[in-house]
């Protein structure tokens, strides 16, 4: 090798280590700023674009009973999702931030994965799931469940003109549900649907009612909140929902197992804003109507 | 479609990616130097350590990616004793989970490439009269870089797209704010946007490794 050809490899050493010392100042600049963000993001009264700095604060407040950290969904309309400026808004949402307000404590919205919710909520990460939880035995045994404060149905959606007018036309159709949901055991139990109907699982419920438009399936079940909003922004005069009904089913509120504490807080607070009114304006205001049934005694 | 629509989609689900470029850089700044190390430590001649590198690294390929976020955010508090000084925040847990596998990775490319470099070359070296430190920054390294490089440059592509995986730990990020905007806007537009997003930040990161590549042909 000639003198040329070690020059060249030097200088490639060089230049390799000279990039890896910028990238790490670059980095530490980096995590520098992240750094403050959160500072800043914690000192907000509500963090309503959820982005990381909402994302820390959870953490750091796990255990903290005087911050409202609501784990939720935030893919799930009308109960809790995104408007056009990322902002996390909806019923449960709106029901969480006022409770928040009245009592005089932080709200972090935080969306999480909703198929980590328990781990999520016994971590100490969140301590209040409130996005449309279906109360179940199961969950009341894991989670320290509120009485209920929103009846919930599965109802059957299908297209304006198509013939299925009640439960049982659908036995030989195609009908599609969300995965793992609490359609899926709505639809298990009703014996109603034959074994001659076809079954499709989705991963979420907007794939379900494009397919629905389509024609690629006749039917949806889904929760009566959803296919209301949905229906509403995107179907009018094209989907329309069945009479009949499946598996009545009702949402509560969920806390760790054992936090009596904060549950009564917001649970008393609740039934006040239920009694003076409150909760049926903000109910008005996302389904047109009061659907709030709460009740709540120490 | 009008063009407020798609600046307004891409606006919103463009939210996502300062978080997705800081856990790409982070995560490959720490991930190349510890990968490297790990190598070193598969061919020490201490052999505890050399047991500690390669079950580290069987561990972290054999796993999900997802189950060790979960494992390191969730499980480690858990840990009796150790557990309360392991809780960690939702983002530093994404870069440790991330930067510990992608070491993994890159460490069984760097051995890989080690493999490569003709053991002429250090019979070579030795007859010239180079020392070890010589013969490795000088003969070895640029060598075993050549021929990594392509490798390097597959796993850092991927490391674009598994930075959709904060999302198990409630860190929003591009792919996150599309399918919130699919599921609140019912149209599937979103969707693209993100696939165009990722597509972009690939076509920047092909480029610069395609050109660092350059410089290692000889």
């Amino acid at each position: 090798m000639g003198p040329a050809a070690a020059v060249t490899l030097e200088e490639i050493m060089k230049r390799t280590l000279c990039l890896i010392l910028s990238a790490l100042m670059i980095v530490t600049l980096l995590a520098a700023c992240g750094g403050s963000a959160p500072a800043a993001a914690s000192s907000a009264a509500a963090a309503e674009s959820g982005s990381q700095p909402a994302a820390d604060a959870s953490s750091a407040a796990a255990g903290d009973n005087n911050k409202l950290i609501v784990g939720l969904d935030d893919q799930f309309p009308p109960m809790g999702f995104r408007n056009d400026k990322n902002e996390i808004v909806g019923f449960d949402v709106e029901l969480a931030q006022t409770v928040g307000k009245r009592l005089g404590m932080e709200v972090v919205l935080t969306p999480i994965d909703w198929t980590t919710k328990e781990l999520e909520l016994n971590g100490g990460k969140v301590n209040v799931l409130w996005n449309g939880l279906t109360i179940t035995d199961e969950r009341k045994e894991s989670m320290l469940m509120s009485p209920a404060y929103l009846a919930n149905a599965q109802v059957i959606v299908v297209q304006k003109d198509s013939d299925i007018h009640s439960l049982k036309d659908l036995a030989g159709k195609v009908v599609g549900l969300q995965d793992t949901s609490s359609a899926d055991d709505a639809y298990a139990q009703c014996s109603a649907f034959g074994t001659e109907s076809q079954l499709v699982k989705a991963a979420d419920n907007v794939s379900l009612f494009n397919d629905l438009k389509i024609g690629r399936i006749d039917a949806v079940v889904i929760d009566k909140v959803f296919a209301d909003y949905y229906i509403t922004e995107n179907g009018e005069g094209k989907l329309r929902t069945l009479d009949d009904q499946l598996a009545d089913e009702e949402y509560g509120i969920a806390f760790k197992k054992g936090n009596t504490e904060l549950a009564d807080k917001v649970l008393t607070e609740l039934a006040a804003m239920v009694k003076d009114g409150t909760a049926a304006e903000i109910s008005k205001k996302w389904f047109g109507e009061d659907r709030v049934i709460f009740k709540y005694s120490k | 479609m009008d063009l407020n629509y798609v600046m307004a989609t891409f606006a919103r689900v463009g939210a996502g990616i300062g978080t997705t470029l800081k856990l790409f850089f982070i995560t490959i700044v720490l991930s190349l130097p510890l990968g490297f190390l790990i190598t070193l430590l598969e061919r020490c001649r201490v052999a505890p350590l050399r047991v500690i590198a390669k079950t580290f690294v069987y561990l972290m390929r054999s796993t999900p990616l997802v189950l060790q976020l979960l494992f390191i955010y969730f499980g480690l508090p858990l840990l009796p004793g150790i557990g309360k000084y392991l809780e960690l925040q939702r983002f530093t847990a994404t870069i440790v989970g991330f930067v510990l596998n992608y070491a993994a990775y890159f460490a069984e490319i760097f051995r890989g490439g080690l493999l490569a470099v003709n053991q002429g070359q250090h019979e070579a070296a030795q007859v010239l009269g180079l020392t070890p430190a010589q013969t490795i920054l000088h003969i070895v390294l640029p060598q075993m870089m050549r021929v990594a490089m392509p490798s390097i440059a597959n796993e850092t592509i991927t490391l674009v797209k598994d930075t959709s995986l904060m999302f198990i730990l409630a860190v929003p990020e591009v792919l996150q704010f599309a399918k919130s905007a699919v599921s609140s806007t019912g149209k599937t537009f979103p969707f693209v946007v993100a696939g165009v997003i990722y597509l972009v930040m690939n076509l920047i990161v092909t480029w610069a490794l395609r050109r660092i590549e350059k410089k290692f042909e000889y």
